[in-house]
């Protein structure tokens, strides 16, 4: 008798079952992650700027100002100031420490917006298909084929003017909140496209039909079906657009959209401009900050093409 | 190539356009200050004199559809306003004196890049992991992460500055007199060098990258393995069969960058002081110089849509496929 009986497969522990999966699937990543020696570098890279952007004083002390200005003006490095001083006679390793954090969360909080903005519509837009998709589309084709850092341009100095420039919001000034709002409004359209083409093959999969079967409603099929499964993408295409974010807002910053009172390396760079150093040669005074934008934006390209080629389904190996 | 091909594409690019149109209009909304905002500061104003202004410059009317259409029909016929900053001067007078320096440095630009970034990201990808690759494509990829600017910034200091070969800014020499159309064009040249040179290495590392994809992918076509059969050397599968095809995707690509490529020659006229579009730009940001910025923004996106259109029709030339 009881050998007739069907052999059911039993899970004692169902959490403990799908945590071992998930470690094991985390496990593969990071193997598969550890191989490609570029992702690694990368990575390396964004730690040291990480740990500088959040506790810059710790190296540096606190951020100078005009008026707790250490040297003399325009000092090439010597060996009070490792890497010289700046027209006011800040120290510059002082400044550029500091805006790797200034840097670092614009970068962060414009990459937020970028993702949900274009994560919502690229999920949306794939799902409902028809009419809603075809409206989200023309306008998605729209922001793409517009040239956004124009559109920046104007759009920010009109919001500051509407909301007034000495706003704060969580300790960031409204200049800087403008530059992370201008940076998502104008960047979100590649990533809605990339998710959205995602999003068409995923719901025509058997588990999206089983679960409108037993009921679900598209809001929650969207949430707890097709969005687990274009978290792979999303990651990968947040560390490339966080690499955007870095370069637009060291642009902006750098054509007058940024703060004095909390400067980011672009910041840096536009005081350099303003003050003329590349004429005078002050190179002590351009070549921190501009490495350290080359090597951020470089580093999260490299880990962003790494996870891209691990995680995206579409693409193909690039190496 | 079919006419409704054609006509389809027309129509998108003209429905952008308007739709870009329609958003200038709303920024003009948006902003701050207003003809009656400043009269207002006259303590003596009488309320039928506001009403009297409001109506010379129709906003008695409702925005949607009177003010649109005026708004619309203006801009249609070349009326962008005029300059805060420069007054009087009408918007399309101020853009249209900067508009020749940004072209010629972006033409030339693009024309340098494409060259020398297609032959570079070509030979990377068809000599995939060599060390030509290695090297080729390193540089390419810290290129594409620098910012035109910060591509500007050292080539002043070591070519201008320390070296003294290239003037550091300007398009040419103040106050200079040429004796002839020669000198001229030398000292224009000599300008322009270190300008072109930034754009066109910001350029380059982008479009090597892209390029060296689009080979590595046409390297497993079947048409590659059938050459290769047939006996023909290496160069020759490259030039005739793996070049031309994988050229076609990175016409849209050039075409899409043009946006790019603008905000990227921005910052390097900045740095080098170049009197184009950039600087004019940059100057009316500064000087809150609202009709400038609108009309810079309606000028270079209306041309990238144009390029963009363009570029589909070129691919549609070029690839039967696409047209269906």
């Amino acid at each position: 008798m009881s050998a007739a009986t069907p052999a059911v497969p039993t899970v004692p522990n169902l959490r403990a079952e799908r945590w071992r999966l998930r470690i094991r699937s985390a496990r593969d990543f990071g193997r598969r992650f550890s191989r490609r020696a570029d992702g690694v570098v990368g990575l390396v890279i964004l730690l040291v700027f990480a740990v500088l952007a959040i506790a810059p004083q710790l190296f540096v002390g606190p951020l100078e100002t005009v008026t707790r200005a250490s040297g003399a003006p325009l000092q090439a490095p010597s060996s009070a100031h490792l890497f010289g001083t700046d027209e006011l006679g800040r120290d510059l390793l002082n400044l550029t420490i500091h805006g790797a954090r200034i840097s670092m969360a614009i970068g962060f909080l414009a990459t937020i917006i970028t993702i949900v903005v274009g994560a919502i519509i690229g999920i949306v837009a794939g799902f409902l298909g028809g009419q809603i998709d075809n409206v989200l589309m023309r306008f998605t084709d729209f922001f793409l084929v517009l040239p956004t850092f124009v559109l920046a341009i104007i759009l920010a100095p009109v919001i500051l003017d509407v909301i007034g420039a000495d706003a704060e919001l969580l300790g960031i000034r409204a200049t800087l909140l403008v530059i992370v709002t201008v940076i998502g409004v104008t960047s979100w359209a590649a990533t809605a496209r990339i998710i959205r083409s995602q999003v068409l093959s995923i719901r025509e999969r058997m588990f999206v039909d089983r679960a409108r079967v037993i009921g679900g409603g598209p809001g929650h099929i969207m949430r707890r079906h097709i969005l687990p499964n274009v978290v792979n993408l999303i990651v990968a295409n947040t560390v490339l657009t966080f690499a955007g974010a870095v370069f637009t807002e060291t642009t902006l910053s750098f054509i007058g959209l940024g703060d004095p009172f909390q400067p980011s390396w672009g910041q840096i760079l536009n005081a350099a401009q303003g003050s003329g150093a590349p004429g005078l040669g002050a190179w002590w005074y351009i070549a921190p900050p501009a490495a350290c934008v080359v090597l951020v934006i470089l580093a999260f390209t490299l880990v962003g093409n790494a996870l891209d080629d691990i995680l995206n389904p579409k693409s193909a190996p690039r190496r | 190539m079919g006419g409704r091909y054609l006509a389809r594409r027309g129509a998108q690019a003209l429905l952008t356009i308007f739709a870009i149109v329609v958003l200038n209009f709303v920024l003009f909304r948006m902003m701050p200050g207003s003809p009656e905002r400043v009269l207002l500061r006259n303590p003596y104003l009488t309320q039928a004199k506001i009403e009297q202004v409001r109506k010379q410059w129709g906003l008695d009317k409702p925005l949607i559809p009177d003010q649109l259409v005026a708004y619309t029909t203006s801009t249609l016929s070349g009326d962008l306003g005029y300059s805060l900053k420069f007054r009087g001067t009408p918007v399309t007078d101020v853009i249209g004196q900067r508009f020749w320096p940004t072209i010629l440095l972006i033409g030339f630009a693009e024309a340098i890049a494409i060259v020398v970034g297609l032959a570079v990201g070509a030979y990377a990808g068809w000599h995939r992991g060599g060390v030509g690759d290695r090297i080729g494509s390193g540089i390419s990829l810290v290129l594409y992460s620098m910012p035109y600017f910060v591509i500007g910034m050292p080539l002043i200091i070591i070519f201008a500055s320390s070296f003294g070969w290239f003037p550091t800014s300007g398009m040419l020499t103040v106050g200079a007199t040429y004796p002839g159309l020669v000198d001229r064009l030398i000292d224009f040249g000599r300008h322009l060098a270190l300008p072109l040179a930034t754009v066109s290495l910001g350029l380059i590392g982008g479009y090597s990258i892209l390029m060296r994809s689009s080979i590595i992918e046409t390297r497993s076509e079947d048409y590659v393995t059938t050459a290769r059969a047939k006996g023909l050397t290496d160069r020759r599968i490259l030039r005739s069969h793996a070049f031309p095809n994988a050229l076609l995707p990175m016409v849209t690509i050039i075409a899409i960058n043009l946006g790019y490529v603008v905000a990227g020659a921005i910052t390097a006229e900045v740095v080098f002081n170049w009197p184009g579009l950039g600087t004019l730009t940059v100057d009316a940001l500064s000087a809150r110089d609202y009709p400038i910025l609108e009309g810079v923004f309606l000028l270079l996106s209306i041309t990238v849509v144009l390029a963009n259109l363009a570029a589909d029709l070129v691919y549609g030339l070029l690839d039967p496929r696409v047209r269906a």
